[in-house]
């Protein structure tokens, strides 16, 4: 047993898995003798156990039982490691409480602690209690692998424990138990630089020092498909696609709203069609009844005047007849000589007086002869008599003419002023009938004047033209309020704009300030760097390594004193001189109090990682400024852009609305003006109906005021007839009388002058009688003769007396009466054609009333066709339409409500629109379609629509689209992602940094194992002329592009990534440095997807290479090591390496302080190895402290190379029995 | 002449292999990396070289609106004939497709079991459905995915999601909505067959 230093001295298994004791010593080599399945390795991995206290890393396969499961099968199950120290030796119990747990033990090992008298294993609290009985110190329980570790390994802070260490590692102890796991469990695979890359990088990583290319390409896909999503959006394509769905958005929002507007009105004209109907139906009979009323009436009047007109028809034939019975019978008399006869008749009385006279005359001739005087006295008595008597009769007759005519004259008298009155009445009458014709007329003429005012001051569709105006004096009301908001907002708008750009400038300015002031600490800090690099590289051949090497704690002599940049001068040749050593120049200093100015290289090192934890510092404050601007400028655009969005969305609406406003003002513009027109053409048709009738009435006044003159005019004549007539015939009359009284004094003066004549005859006679007292013989026949001729005359006038008779009486009753008759049938017949006039008229007026009653039912009847057919339309070829259905609400709700359209014609509209709208839906939903399959369906904008979308649906991509624009957000996005790819960049970066980091430790360990392969005993055997190794560049695809990323970072620092897209801020160079970052990333991403790897670890970073010559071999420099020789010479050299690989991680993992310890180096199956070679082995493996365990496979002279031999039998009840063998050691 | 001496793009063998067969190359498509290749195409340096090199080998790319495709120089009568055989059977599919509710369009997403079920409630669709020739599939699902099938293989159509079955209609669907847009039906008059009709290719 070797007591000068520390070592794993033995190992104890206590109902270990099939084994029930062994006590195995370890402080030498040792080798396992036994054939497979024996449980040789089993004992391998119990001491690797020792050394890793990792349960999971002793490379039991999954399929078998667990470490703890199989080893510690009972509740008495313990592994003990004694370690043998340089006083005295503690030993260490694992056992298991649930898990496995350890103590350590201050006494050497001995199996009475353990065992009973009876050999049977204790439980663990019996050997505690036995442990404080015997006054032992036993720790307590550690349970966790770490601490133990840790404790193995000299890290222990507790005082009690720190003395059971093996040895004093440093930071980096853990690549010790590393190292041993992995020899032992690569001893057995095919011997590849791959595998010694591995033990290398394993033992100096941990797991999680690995770049996780799922980690990686996740990052750059998310990147990616940002990237992706962005270009898409920015294609050309895409952005005539927005526009025309913008577009399409907007005609397809201004048809639905006209649609829905127009659905409105159908619903209003249908509610007011049904309302209205029955009062049009009304209305209609109403008039029909006023029609049917008007006619009624005017058939009355016309019955009545044609009954006059029958009457007066009636006395018009009888004064035909008569006039014309009259006219016959005066013709008659006239043909019968009437006129001769009634001369003739005039001379009858006169006739009838002279035979009266002739008689007596005869009488008195014939009879008185005696007495003449009383003869003669008698008859001029009676002459006398005779004579007063014709004169009385003369007068009498005189005085009855007289009377007679003064009676006719004044019956004619009373005639005239009858018939005068009569006229006057007549007149009168028709001069009333014509004035109040003329007044009604007059007054229709007023009316129709007035109505020609009220007209022309009427404004015809006042209330449609009144709303119109209204409604446009609103709508420019709205609109200039609109336009002011809309300029209001715009001008907000702008300010925002411009405050947003100014604050996107500062940020960006504070940004690239930033960035300027990092980038030159970052330099200078590099240049710091650089120059420590430069002493820390040249320091093993300048002044510096001269007394690293040389001089004993020069640090505090030539170190308070020296130049720091001679101390790194490698010209200098520094040569030590004993006398001068503790002097300076031969002058001794006291440099107690001196200050030492000099650096150790872990003080340098010290500062560089300083530097580099300051850049880094830099970095992420960089990066955290970065992330604080961005998020500032996201901040910026979520308040500024939200805001603007809203604004311009507010500038867009208002737009929209001042556009349909204008619209909506044009059309109602046209449509007040279609009203003027009509209303101008109402008054127009309105005054021209009113002149007609205005003319009409004129020429009616005027017909009038001709009827009344004719009237007038008429009357006069007739009023001057009259009177001619009357003075006519009153004239005739006194002419008449006048001529018969005439005629009577001319007959009576000449009967007078006769009876004077006769009686102055009969005087004379007497005279002469008196004289002759005879009778005279031809007196007496001349009186004879005359009476004959008198009684003849008489008897001729007595033949035409009753002609004359007859004539005087028709005369008397007809022939006297003619002229009135004939004035009368001219009244009558003027009566008669007033009558006619007066139907006439009646007829006009009832003809042009019941015109325009009809009009007016007409219109009304044309009305309620209109409704009828309307909702006739409606029901049949619209309501079962799915047009209805989509507007249903809007028409059913819509208030009763006259408007200019008919239904018809808004069904047929509404149908027409409707298809027009589909189609441009259609071209809508084309066009959002064909946008969103242009992104992936996971894109991240959101632009997805499902292909069974509703039309809201639709609407809101069309509106988030809109927001989308409106609040910049793709700036957003392409910031976001622009950041991004600068954080995957840096990510990429961070990690290769972290990973090559290593490189150096890498570089750093293959330059130790060159060095020890180059210590290497070979010289003595001579059959290993030398081992070579050298790091070569990884060819590792991955790799090799993630290096170029962290370069790329490098090179352009973290922000180069504002060019990303062709977007205003960016510049050509940007542009240029984005595209090589994006096209990096890509090809990146291609390379992770083509080599399938999970990750990229120590050994992805380098190759490692080989050149062994052994005897004539030379391998040259390569991967392989498996064929340089036999497989011996290939087992020898695997052996070398990791026993070279243990050796270097040892030194470099344990505390300089510490170095009495000895390891093991657990290789399993050497037994193809040659008794020279392993010699050679344990030797070259004894050289650096390094105690070999290795298994043979059955005994054939090898093991009498080790210090101790172990051989495994298997016993009947299947356990295992380890056992020492008995060899003498060969000095190795 | 070198392919080098055309200075082609990295990827002319990728636009070679997917036009040469006869499909098309759709800016809207995602799979294997239609869009940049939809790209590469597009840039007007890279056609016209990609133009001057496939005329050589007879090939002439035809720039539709976001898609491109081969056309063969100087083709063959019996090509043509085989190629509007090819055709024919969109008639059916086409009129189906145009019939749904939901219209298809260029970038429409849909899965075959919408319009299956579409067609399961339309008999109208239902009967367009059974009447497409050439499937043999019993479910109407089945021949919808046949459907869906053909027009991915023909590259109308592109299968985004294998989980969904979802599918993306691509940009070259207007190429087929052209051509059979473009197709006149005619009645024959002088045939025996009241029902024979015929198509001319316009």
């Amino acid at each position: 047993m070797e007591n000068n230093c520390r070592i794993l001295n033995r190992i104890v298994e206590i109902n270990i898995s099939n084994v029930k004791y062994a006590d195995i010593e370890l402080s030498g080599n040792t080798c396992f003798v036994g054939t497979n399945n024996f449980g040789k390795t089993s004992l391998q991995r119990a001491i690797l156990f020792f050394y890793s206290a990792n349960s999971r890393g002793l490379g039991i396969s999954a399929s078998q039982k667990p470490f703890e499961e199989h080893y510690f099968r009972y509740e008495n199950s313990y592994l003990i490691y004694e370690i043998a120290t340089e006083d005295k030796s503690f030993f260490v119990i694992v056992y298991r409480h649930n898990k496995l747990v350890f103590r350590f033990v201050d006494a050497p090992y001995n199996p009475d602690f353990f065992f009973t008298a009876n050999d049977e294993a204790m439980k663990i609290k019996e050997i505690i209690s036995n442990f404080e009985k015997r006054g032992i110190y036993i720790s307590n329980q550690i349970d966790t692998f770490e601490r133990y570790r840790n404790i193995i390994y000299g890290t222990e802070t507790d005082k009690q424990l720190s003395k059971f260490h093996l040895l004093k590692g440093n930071e980096k102890y853990q690549n010790i138990p590393k190292s041993i796991t992995n020899v032992f469990l690569s001893s057995k695979s095919s011997v590849d630089s791959r595998f010694i890359k591995d033990f290398i990088a394993n033992s100096l990583t941990t797991e999680s020092s690995s770049i996780k290319l799922e980690q990686v390409e996740r990052q750059l896909r998310q990147f990616n498909e940002k990237y992706s999503d962005i270009e898409t959006y920015l294609k050309k394509e895409s952005q005539q696609l927005i526009e025309l769905i913008d577009k399409k958005y907007d005609q397809v929002h201004m048809l639905k709203g006209a649609q829905m507007e127009m659905a409105d009105k159908l619903g209003s004209s249908l509610r007011f069609a049904e309302t209205q109907n029955e009062s049009i139906r009304e209305a209609a009979k109403k008039k029909e009844e006023e029609l049917d009323a008007l006619t009624t009436e005017h058939d009355t009047l016309k019955e009545n005047i044609e009954s006059k007109q029958n009457d007066i028809r009636e006395e018009i034939g009888y004064y035909d007849r008569t006039i014309r019975d009259a006219n016959k019978k005066l013709k008659a008399y006239k043909e019968q000589n009437v006129e001769e006869a009634l001369e003739k008749n005039q001379e009858r009385e006169k006739l009838q007086v002279e035979l009266n006279i002739a008689r007596r005359e005869y009488e008195s001739l014939t009879s008185n002869v005696a007495s003449i005087e009383m003869k003669y006295s008698t008859l001029i008595e009676q002459l006398r008599n005779d004579k007063s008597a014709y004169i009385n009769k003369i007068n009498s007759r005189t005085s009855e003419i007289f009377n007679h005519y003064n009676e006719l004259q004044l019956l004619q008298k009373n005639e005239y002023n009858k018939r005068d009155a009569e006229l006057k009445q007549k007149r009168d009458e028709s001069f009333n009938e014509v004035n109040s014709e003329v007044t009604a007329k007059q007054i229709e003429f007023n009316e129709l004047k007035s109505e020609e005012k009220v007209i022309r001051t009427t404004r015809f569709y006042e209330q449609e033209i009144k709303d119109l105006e209204s409604e446009l004096a609103e709508l420019r009301a709205v609109s200039y309020k609109n336009k002011s908001e809309r300029a209001i907002k715009q001008n907000i708008a702008q300010t925002m704009q411009r405050e947003w750009e100014a604050l996107e400038q500062k940020l960006k300015s504070s940004l690239s300030n930033r960035i300027n002031q990092t980038n030159n600490e970052i330099i200078k800090l590099k240049n710091e760097i650089k120059d420590i690099e430069v002493k820390l590289n040249v320091q093993h051949d300048a002044f510096y390594g001269f007394l690293e090497k040389n001089v004993k704690n020069w640090h505090n002599t030539i170190g308070k004193v020296v130049n720091e940049k001679l101390l790194f001068r490698t010209d200098i040749t520094p040569e030590m001189k004993q006398e001068t050593a503790d002097t300076l120049y031969g002058i001794s200093l006291n440099l107690e109090t001196v200050e030492v100015v000099s650096k150790s290289i872990e003080e340098y090192q010290f500062e560089k990682n300083e530097r580099l934890a300051a850049i880094r510092d830099l970095e992420e404050s960089l990066n955290a400024f970065q992330t604080a601007n961005n998020e500032e400028k996201m901040l910026a655009a979520d308040k500024f852009g939200k805001q603007l969005g809203e604004m311009k969305e507010d500038v867009k609406v208002l737009t929209y609305s001042l556009e349909l406003a204008d619209k909506r003002e044009h059309k109602l513009g046209s449509e007040l003006e279609e009203w003027r027109h009509k209303a101008g053409v109402e008054i127009e048709q309105s005054l021209t109906g009113n002149r007609q009738r205005l003319n009409i009435i004129e020429e009616e006044l005027t017909l009038l005021n001709k009827k009344k003159n004719n009237l007038l005019a008429d009357f006069n004549n007739q009023f001057d007839k009259l009177k001619v007539y009357n003075e006519e015939r009153l004239a005739e009359l006194k002419e008449r009388q006048e001529t018969e009284i005439s005629e009577l004094e001319v007959e009576k003066k000449n009967q007078v002058k006769d009876y004077e004549d006769k009686e102055d005859e009969l005087s004379k006679e007497k005279d002469k009688n008196f004289k002759s007292k005879g009778v005279d013989a031809k007196q007496l026949k001349g009186v004879e003769t005359r009476m004959k001729e008198i009684q003849e005359a008489l008897k001729e006038i007595e033949q035409y007396a009753q002609i004359v008779s007859d004539y005087l009486k028709d005369k008397r009753e007809i022939f006297d009466k003619l002229p009135d008759f004939i004035q009368k049938k001219e009244e009558f017949v003027k009566s008669n054609n007033d009558l006619n006039t007066q139907v006439e008229e009646a007829t006009r007026k009832f003809n042009s009333k019941r015109m325009e009653l009809n009009k007016q039912k007409r219109a009304f009847d044309e009305e309620l066709i209109d409704f009828n057919n309307g909702i006739n339309f409606y029901s049949n070829n619209f309501r079962e339409t799915p047009v209805y259905t989509k507007y249903s609400d809007i028409i059913e709700r819509a208030e009763a409500k006259r408007t200019n359209y008919n239904i018809m014609d808004l069904c047929t509209q509404l149908l027409k629109n409707d298809s027009h709208f589909n189609e441009e839906y259609g071209a809508f939903q084309r066009y959002v379609n064909e946008f969103a399959g242009k992104f992936k369906i996971d894109n991240h904008f959101n632009f997805v629509i499902r292909n069974d979308a509703s039309q809201g649906e639709y609407e809101r991509f069309a509106q988030n689209l809109r927001s989308f624009i409106n609040e910049n957000k793709i700036e957003l996005s392409i910031a976001e992602t622009a950041t991004q790819i600068g954080l995957v960049t840096d990510s990429i970066a961070t990690k290769v940094k972290e990973l090559s980091g290593q490189k150096d430790k890498i570089q750093h360990i293959i330059t130790l194992i060159a060095e020890d392969f180059k210590k290497a005993e070979f010289e003595e055997s001579k059959l290993i002329e030398f081992i070579k190794i050298r790091l070569e560049e990884s060819d590792n695809k991955v790799y090799k592009l993630l290096k170029r990323v962290q370069e790329f970072r490098e090179e352009n620092g973290l922000v180069y990534n504002e060019g990303l897209f062709n977007t205003d801020f960016a510049t050509g160079q940007k542009r240029e440095i984005s595209g090589r970052a994006v096209k990096l990333l890509d090809q990146l991403s291609s390379a992770i997807k083509e080599q399938e790897q999970e990750e990229i670890r120590l050994q992805d970073l380098f190759e490692l290479k080989f050149n062994i010559k052994e005897g004539m071999n030379e391998t040259g420099w390569t991967h392989k090591i498996d064929s340089i020789g036999s497989t011996g010479t290939d087992i020898l050299v695997k052996a070398i390496i990791y026993i070279t690989l243990l050796h270097v991680f040892i030194k470099e993992s344990s505390h300089r302080s510490s170095s009495d310890f000895k390891v093991h180096c657990i290789i399993d199956e050497v037994g193809q190895i040659s008794a020279h070679y392993l010699r050679e082995l344990l030797r070259f493996a004894k050289n650096r402290n390094i105690m070999m365990i290795n298994g043979l496979p059955n005994k054939s002279g090898l093991e009498s190379h080790y210090k101790y031999t172990y051989q495994f039998r298997r016993e009947e009840n299947n356990n295992v029995r380890i056992f020492p063998s008995i060899v003498t050691e060969v000095e190795a | 002449m070198l392919a080098e001496d055309f200075n082609l793009p990295k990827q002319t063998h990728d636009i070679f292999g997917i036009m040469a067969r006869g499909n098309f190359i759709s800016s809207n498509g995602s799979k294997d990396g239609m869009n940049r290749l939809y790209d590469i195409v597009n840039n007007p340096d890279n056609f016209d070289r990609l133009q001057a090199y496939f005329n050589v080998i007879r090939y002439n790319i035809e720039r539709g609106n976001n898609f491109f495709y081969f056309s063969k120089l100087h083709e063959p009568n019996s090509e043509l004939e085989k190629k509007l055989e090819r055709f024919e059977r969109y008639i059916d599919i086409i009129d189906l497709l145009a019939s749904m509710d939901n219209k298809i369009t260029i970038g429409s997403r849909f899965r075959p079991s919408e319009i299956a079920e579409e067609c399961n409630a339309n008999v109208r669709l239902k009967q367009k459905l059974q009447k497409i020739p050439l499937y043999r599939s019993e479910t109407l699902h089945n021949k919808v995915r046949e459907i869906c099938d053909l027009m991915s293989r023909d590259s109308y159509l592109e299968m985004e999601d294998e989980k969904t079955e979802s599918y993306k209609v691509l940009d070259s669907y207007a190429y087929l909505l052209d051509v059979i847009n473009s197709v006149a039906i005619y009645e024959d008059t002088t045939g025996g067959s009241d029902d024979a009709q015929g198509l001319i290719y316009n």
